[in-house]
């Protein structure tokens, strides 16, 4: 397979993500609140993992964190993936913009949440694309999802199966719902763990959208599935709640989002 | 309760089992709580007892693996995750661990049937009963209320059986028993009239339809169970054909493996109807009565099934 380069430019994706952050902070005042940490850490990985498979050769992005469902909405929605917007009706009955993805939502595939099945989903892409000739499976995972032995199965698999098309980009911002993870299991020496495994690796700032899109971009050659560590911050993006493990899950009135909207960066 | 004493409020069943449980450990050294990340922040029992507790991380096959070996090793294990990940994804671990080994393992499970409402339809779980009531030997429980959920909690951890206990996501009920009462085998919560029909409610969904629709229909009679596997649900059918034999089982689960075909079984004799959460798939947003609406699990359905028995 040959590396693909994204035609957009860095500009481009600057802005899906600062309004797809706006998005966010906005089901953040729904109804019911929303996953507002994981979503914001992981929200420039979806953008730039988009735009990859925007080329049209097959591929599929699969955010296996189904937490951060407000991020991925948000970021379908400003990638011209999902028409809606999704947070006029999050959380609502009869509306399939639920806490964790589903595939009644345009753009979503493989319903996520309970953790660990997205990484195999993607991998199960990537061999069909295998046989496809083109496209990757690109499978977004937190640290934290990283303790269930799911993941690790289909690691080990990857390898051994010289899946070359695949791709693990790991959301690293630290935390988890009852705390950090270096406190309830920690995951020292990340990156040589997925070359032990096999896997050639990456490790990039997880919130500047041109690294993404190039260690993305340069995925699909040879045998060896790529890990990309993407060292992120929980909140990023809303300063009063960047790097707080509260951020886990959000829920504030739209007087605050007001405030937070007009304090994105 | 004199004037100036505080009203405590009412404590869902998975804080109910906190707190129980919590008070329990003092006593008893053989106690350990384990969780899998979704014990909270400020969970009662690792302030109370930090040595005795773990959070072991997103793990919850191994959650259950570990907690029957420590159960072989003579401690008493309570392990708690949401019930779909319990039920569900580690359903192998409890067949072996609590099934086949009879490890002493107790089993507390949040987020029972749609509670999740909202967050989906990965965080629902439907299909406890006929999973775990396929796997004999293990006291499958279904408390209604701060009372009887601690009730079961002490019950479980004074026995040396097996148990799965599923409780909703924060919704309190003070339910049917009074303080340190045990859980008898059928709560009666309504006499009803000779040859009438017998609501019979289980868990928290359940139970609150039931009573709702008795109120509208003092009518009938209203048994409530919280022991739900095979050895305790024979026990409990032989006091209701004693009473009644026409019933509308109401549960939160769907129609298979459900509350309504075991008792069908168990009362070849007798008319049983079941009120449940149906085949579709809950995947749209809403909150719990919401959701359970969509399914088609409310005092409509109940009332409506009132009618046809």
């Amino acid at each position: 397979m040959t590396a693909v380069a994204s035609e957009t430019t860095v500009e481009e994706l600057r802005a899906r993500a600062v309004h797809a952050r706006r998005l966010v902070v906005d089901m953040a005042a729904s109804a019911v609140g929303c996953h507002l940490g994981g979503s914001l850490s992981v929200l420039d990985i979806l953008i730039a993992g988009l735009d990859r498979a925007d080329r049209g050769d097959g591929t599929e992005l699969v955010l296996s964190k189904g937490h951060a469902a407000a991020g991925l909405y948000a970021a379908l929605h400003v990638s011209g993936r999902l028409p809606e917007d999704p947070s006029v009706r999050y959380g609502q009955a009869g509306a399939p913009f639920t806490g964790h993805p589903g595939p009644l939502v345009p753009g979503v595939r493989f319903p996520t949440g309970s953790l660990g099945h997205g990484v195999p989903y993607a991998a199960g892409w990537a061999l069909a694309r295998r046989f496809a000739g083109s496209g990757l499976g690109i499978a977004v995972s937190g640290d934290g999802e990283l303790q269930e032995g799911l993941v690790w199965e289909t690691l080990q698999v990857a390898a051994a199966r010289k899946l070359g098309n695949f791709v693990l980009v790991v959301d690293r911002n630290g935390g988890q719902n009852d705390g950090l993870v270096a406190d309830i299991s920690p995951l020292p020496d990340l990156r040589a763990r997925f070359a032990a495994f096999g896997f050639a690796t990456a490790e990039v700032d997880g919130h500047d959208l041109g690294a993404l899109r190039d260690v993305l971009a340069g995925t699909g050659d040879g045998d060896r599935p790529l890990a990309v560590v993407a060292n992120t911050v929980k909140g990023k993006g809303v300063p009063v709640i960047e790097g707080k493990a509260a951020s886990h899950y959000v829920k504030i009135d739209a007087a605050r989002a007001a405030k937070w909207k007009r304090t994105l960066r | 309760m004199s004037t100036t004493e505080a009203v405590r409020p009412v404590l869902s069943g998975r804080d109910a089992y906190r707190a129980e449980l919590t008070a329990l450990a003092a006593a008893d050294p053989r106690i350990l709580c384990l969780e899998a990340d979704l014990g909270g922040r400020g969970h009662p029992f690792a302030e109370a007892h930090p040595d005795r507790f773990f959070n072991l991380g997103i793990a919850e096959g191994a959650m259950i693996d570990m907690a029957t070996g420590l159960a072989s090793a003579g401690f008493r294990p309570f392990v708690s995750t949401f019930a779909p990940f319990a039920a569900l994804r580690a359903a192998e671990s409890i067949k072996l661990g609590l099934g086949y080994l009879g490890a002493g393992v107790v089993v507390v499970a949040p987020y029972a049937g749609v509670s999740g409402a909202w967050f989906g339809t990965t965080h629902h779980c439907l299909e406890d009963f006929a999973v775990l009531q396929s796997f004999p030997g293990i006291v499958i429980a279904a408390p209604y209320g701060e009372e009887e959920t601690r009730a079961i909690v002490r019950e479980a951890a004074a026995s040396d059986r097996p148990y799965y206990v599923r409780t909703g996501r924060n919704a309190a009920y003070r339910g049917l028993l009074r303080p340190g009462e045990p859980v008898p085998p059928v709560t009666w919560a309504g006499d009803g009239v000779p040859d009438g029909v017998c609501l019979v409610s289980v868990g928290e969904v359940g139970t609150e339809l039931c009573l709702q629709a008795r109120e509208q229909r003092p009518d009938l009679g209203h048994a409530h169970l919280c022991r739900v596997d095979a050895g305790h649900l024979t026990e409990a059918a032989s006091l209701l054909r004693s009473r009644f034999r026409r019933f509308v089982v109401v549960e939160e689960h769907r129609p298979a493996g459900g509350v309504a075909s075991s008792l069908a079984l168990a009362l070849p004799d007798a008319q049983v109807h079941g009120v449940g959460a149906g085949n579709r798939w809950p995947s749209h947003g809403g909150s719990h009565e919401e959701v359970l609406t969509a399914l088609g699990l409310d005092l409509a359905a109940v009332l409506a099934a009132v009618d046809q028995a």
